[in-house]
């Protein structure tokens, strides 16, 4: 045979090789960047590892990838292991049966699966945390080691157990003196696939999980949306401990093969990959689980389910909370009150929510909530009086303030022509001059306010024609300006400048403002919306206890203060806001900051279940039509 | 021998309960309305009807499908020569090769998708080199190329193991053997190795196919929140929207379509192979 050079295989080769480890080479190098940006190399630092280990929600994630994969692969391996020997014997019309139904996470797309264990769990009203996701993971893992096994039993002689029995042995001894032995490396390999998929799976732990367990692909997924080093950080580790084993894997063998005959090499070769990884996995899970601590606080050893918006909490206070009271505090975040509310309705327990105003009122209107008990609450005359007794929840029964502001525009003053901003108010986002140069902000409510008050109407309005008009409005933006539509990625994304007009949350503008002095805030002087997340506690709450406690905890000035000057939206606190708006304070001279109070066109949103639904599905039909734009 | 078999009983019980069931709820929810529960419903094809005869649903299923055969194409002719250089190395080098390729599939697909973020920004490496071919302003991140080269990262190894695994089971006499009678080495690529790679080929297409359908993180992680794919409308149904009658009516849709053209393939391959099954993972 020629034994050519092939320059195209191997260049080609190479190129792809290439390909597949530049991001990930990139990801290395930029764990170290001593800055925020993705882009621009500033310095050596560590950082970001320190960032990973000091936050709770990565190593906590950790723990349950690796904890979750270990528990998933040890049993469905000999869940595997016996099922396959018992199908192997069982007759043929069952067996071809079993095979079809073992195809099915195979066969199936994966979020298919996906949504038929969300679906069952739901059904069957099995609460969505831990142990669903490990139910799930063990179910779509079984079927790959069945795969794996089952052809090495099928090269076994079928009367080898058989035999075994015939001199004494008991069909145990048969199965694991015999049988066993023979299909050792069918097993290993099963439980390294399922060890695989376990550990790199996204899609399935995405709609099995919940009660704030996460893995670590749904902490990437949720926190992409800023840019965040410390996710570089956690998978270069990844990367290093993968490579590690993988290369031990690769060099003991070689090694070995020096002093062994080759049939036993291969058995060795299976056998240490998977002992190997399982080990340092093991390692890991230990590692991770080994930090808590104890004392005699007031909540200790209790739990605070807190479920808010994503970037929502101070740098301190939750772990000061916990330092003060022993309770420990599990965050969840959300993106949107409609992805809060789906949740809630389904039953999952919280001990607080943070939800807008329009959103309270819907939960109350529902039944989804329960009054506070006023005399443990004890921060509520610290708030402004802007933010109290509104028509969502007057007298402040159910909820108390957490962060409040407007809805307007971030604008790049040396793109945007400031007599364009004045004169088009919110129109501007129909003005072609800028087109392909604009963020939308994903959310049904604050796209349609945004329409209706450029056409003039009420946010509020239960008038369908001009629901209808808003919508309207909405679809030639899509499709005559090439907007990009985003939630959080519009925060990073202004602060380097990379299109000319957004619309935006205050507080949002008020951190891009800090970060880029080019940048301005605009509110339309046909009104906006003013809106207030407040603290409420769910009827179903475990905990109403600690969750006053906490409510307390987060209105009084050093909470409240650390929330707002590092999330940046304004404290409903009125001695916080005064700060860090005042002279010296960390926000002085941003205008995001400070809410409009004196515009009467100024809007607080009401729930209407019509108008909700019928906007939910029109907002949906608006980015179905951007996606279709091109 | 019957007590082996017992051994069977708890899986199958289990298997019916955690796959079988779930199907089972997925279509049912697809045909019930929304608010029913599994012990009072009333049954409605609407979100069948919704779905087929709307222009914009319809629109997202032909992209998804489109997408994942462009990406498909890709992975083979990208993949194959690749595979067929690697099996034509000599062991040692295989097998370092085999595991350069395998070493990115163990690091978490999402990672690797969100490094991509960092390259294809504005100022990022891939964008700031590409700048001097392409027209000033080109937008990389946010684009379908992106979300092209997104699935292409992620589902091209698979697509290089299956068909650098079947090469592999070739047996090299039957290479030789063409050539002793004769034949040239495009004819014995074209007579002997191509058709002998063709397991390995379509479980490759498999492989990458189905997977880049229903994806969903990649799209929204590089296409941005505005490009919709099948995926994403599911995820958008049952995560904010909360119309899951209508969200198991498309995933119902998505399975089937997928059942049907994975059937087609094997029959296609069945026939050339005369029938041999093999799978790999």
């Amino acid at each position: 045979m020629k034994k050519g050079k092939r320059p195209i295989g191997k260049i080609l080769t190479a190129l792809i090789v290439a390909f597949f480890y530049l991001p990930i080479l990139y990801m290395i190098i930029f764990s170290f960047n001593d800055g925020r940006s993705l882009t621009s190399f500033t310095g050596f630092s560590l950082r970001w590892y320190k960032r990973m280990l000091e936050s709770r929600t990565m190593m906590e994630a950790l723990y349950t990838t690796f904890s979750v994969a270990l528990i998933a692969t040890f049993i469905s391996t000999v869940v595997g292991t016996i099922s396959a020997i018992g199908l192997s014997k069982s007759r043929k019309a069952i067996r071809n049966l079993m095979e079809q139904v073992d195809n099915l996470p195979m066969m199936n797309p994966e979020i298919v699966t996906a949504i038929g264990f969300m679906l069952l769990f739901i059904t069957f009203r099995v609460d969505k945390g831990y142990l669903t996701m490990l139910l799930a993971h063990i179910a779509f893992c079984i079927p790959y080691v069945i795969l794996s096994v089952m052809p090495k039993i099928r090269s076994l002689d079928p009367n080898i157990a058989d035999a075994a029995m015939d001199l004494g042995a008991t069909p145990w001894q048969a199965m694991t003196k015999v049988i066993i032995p023979q299909i050792t490396p069918g097993i290993l390999a099963g439980a390294l696939i399922a060890f695989t998929m376990s550990v790199d799976d996204f899609i399935i732990s995405y709609f099995a999980a919940g009660g704030g367990v996460k893995n670590l692909s749904m902490v990437v997924y949720t926190m992409s949306k800023r840019v965040n080093p410390s996710i570089n950080a956690a998978s270069t580790l990844m990367v290093a401990i993968i490579t590690i084993v993988l290369i031990l894997v690769n060099v003991i063998p070689i090694a070995a093969a020096k002093r062994r005959t080759s049939y036993e090499i291969k058995k060795k070769k299976a056998l240490i990959p998977a002992v190997a990884a399982l080990a340092a996995a093991a390692a890991l899970v230990v590692f991770l689980h080994a930090g808590s601590g104890a004392g005699g606080r007031p909540f200790e050893g209790q739990t605070l389910h807190f479920y808010t918006w994503g970037e929502y909490t101070g740098e301190n206070i939750i772990n000061d909370f916990e330092e003060e009271t022993g309770a420990k505090v599990v965050l969840e975040t959300f993106d949107s009150n409609e992805q809060m509310y789906i949740k809630v309705a389904n039953g999952e327990s919280y001990d607080i929510l943070v939800p807008s105003d329009y959103m309270i009122q819907r939960l109350i209107q529902e039944g989804y909530l329960q009054k506070l008990d006023p005399s443990k609450i004890t921060g509520l005359e610290n708030l402004v009086d802007s933010v109290k007794n509104l028509p969502y929840d007057p007298g402040n029964e159910y909820s108390v303030p957490y962060f409040w502001g407007t809805v307007g525009i971030v604008y790049d003053k040396t793109k945007v022509d400031m007599e364009d901003l004045e004169r088009e108010g919110f129109n501007i986002f129909l003005d072609e001059k800028y087109r392909g140069d604009i963020y939308l902000y994903d959310s049904e409510r604050d796209s349609f306010m945004m329409a209706l008050k450029a056409l003039g109407y009420s946010m509020n309005t239960e008038d369908m024609d001009e629901i209808q008009a808003a919508y309207e409005w909405l679809i030639q933006c899509v499709q005559t300006m090439d907007p990009e539509i985003v939630t959080d990625e519009i925060i990073d994304n202004m602060a380097q400048g990379r299109k000319a007009l957004g619309l935006i949350y205050s507080g949002d503008a008020t951190y891009v403002m800090s970060e880029n002095e080019d940048m301005g805030f605009y509110l339309p002087e046909t009104g906006t919306n003013i809106w207030s997340d407040a603290m409420v506690i769910p009827a179903n709450a475990e905990n109403p206890e600690l969750a006053h406690a906490f409510i307390n905890y987060a209105c009084e000035y050093e909470g409240a203060y650390d929330n707002s000057s590092f999330v940046g939206y304004t404290s409903a606190n009125e001695e916080v806001m005064e700060v860090l708006s005042g002279e010296g304070g960390d926000f002085e001279g941003i205008n995001a900051y400070l809410p409009r109070t004196d515009n009467d066109m100024d809007e607080v949103f009401e729930y209407n279940e019509n108008t909700r639904k019928e906007i939910s599905n029109l907002w949906s039909r608006v980015k179905i039509a951007a996606s279709n734009a091109d | 021998m019957k007590k082996f078999s017992q051994l069977a009983i708890p899986y199958i019980v289990w298997a019916v309960i955690m796959l079988v069931l779930p199907m089972a709820l997925i279509a049912f929810y697809s045909i019930t309305e929304p608010g029913n529960s599994i012990f009072s419903f009333s049954v409605t094809l609407d979100h069948y009807v919704t779905f087929f005869t709307d222009g914009d649903f319809l629109r997202i299923l032909w992209r998804s499908l489109w997408i994942a055969v462009k990406t498909t194409v890709i992975c083979l002719l990208l993949g194959y020569p690749v595979a067929y250089f690697i099996s034509r190395c000599g062991e040692r080098l295989q097998n370092r090769l085999i595991l350069c390729i395998t070493i990115p599939m163990w690091i978490n697909m999402l990672v690797r998708t969100y490094a991509w973020i960092g390259l294809l920004t504005e100022g990022g490496l891939i964008q700031r080199i590409l700048s001097f071919f392409l027209p000033d302003g080109t937008q990389l991140l946010y684009t379908e190329s992106a979300v092209l080269l997104g699935m292409v990262y992620n589902f091209l190894p698979f697509m290089i193991l299956q068909i650098n695994t079947s090469l592999c089971k070739m047996d090299g006499a039957l290479l030789e053997a063409g050539a002793d009678l004769g034949a040239d080495p495009v004819q014995t690529f074209a007579r002997v190795t191509l058709p002998l790679s063709l397991p390995g080929v379509v479980n490759g297409i498999t492989l990458v196919f189905l997977p880049a359908v229903s994806s969903f993180f990649i799209p929204k992680l590089l296409g941005g929140g505005q490009y919709f794919l099948i995926g994403n409308l599911i995820e958008n149904q049952f995560i904010t929207v909360g119309e899951w009658n209508f969200g198991s009516a498309i995933s119902m849709v998505m399975a089937l379509i997928m059942m049907l053209l994975m059937a087609v393939v094997r029959r296609l391959e069945n026939r050339n192979r005369g029938g041999q099954d093999e799978r790999n993972f």
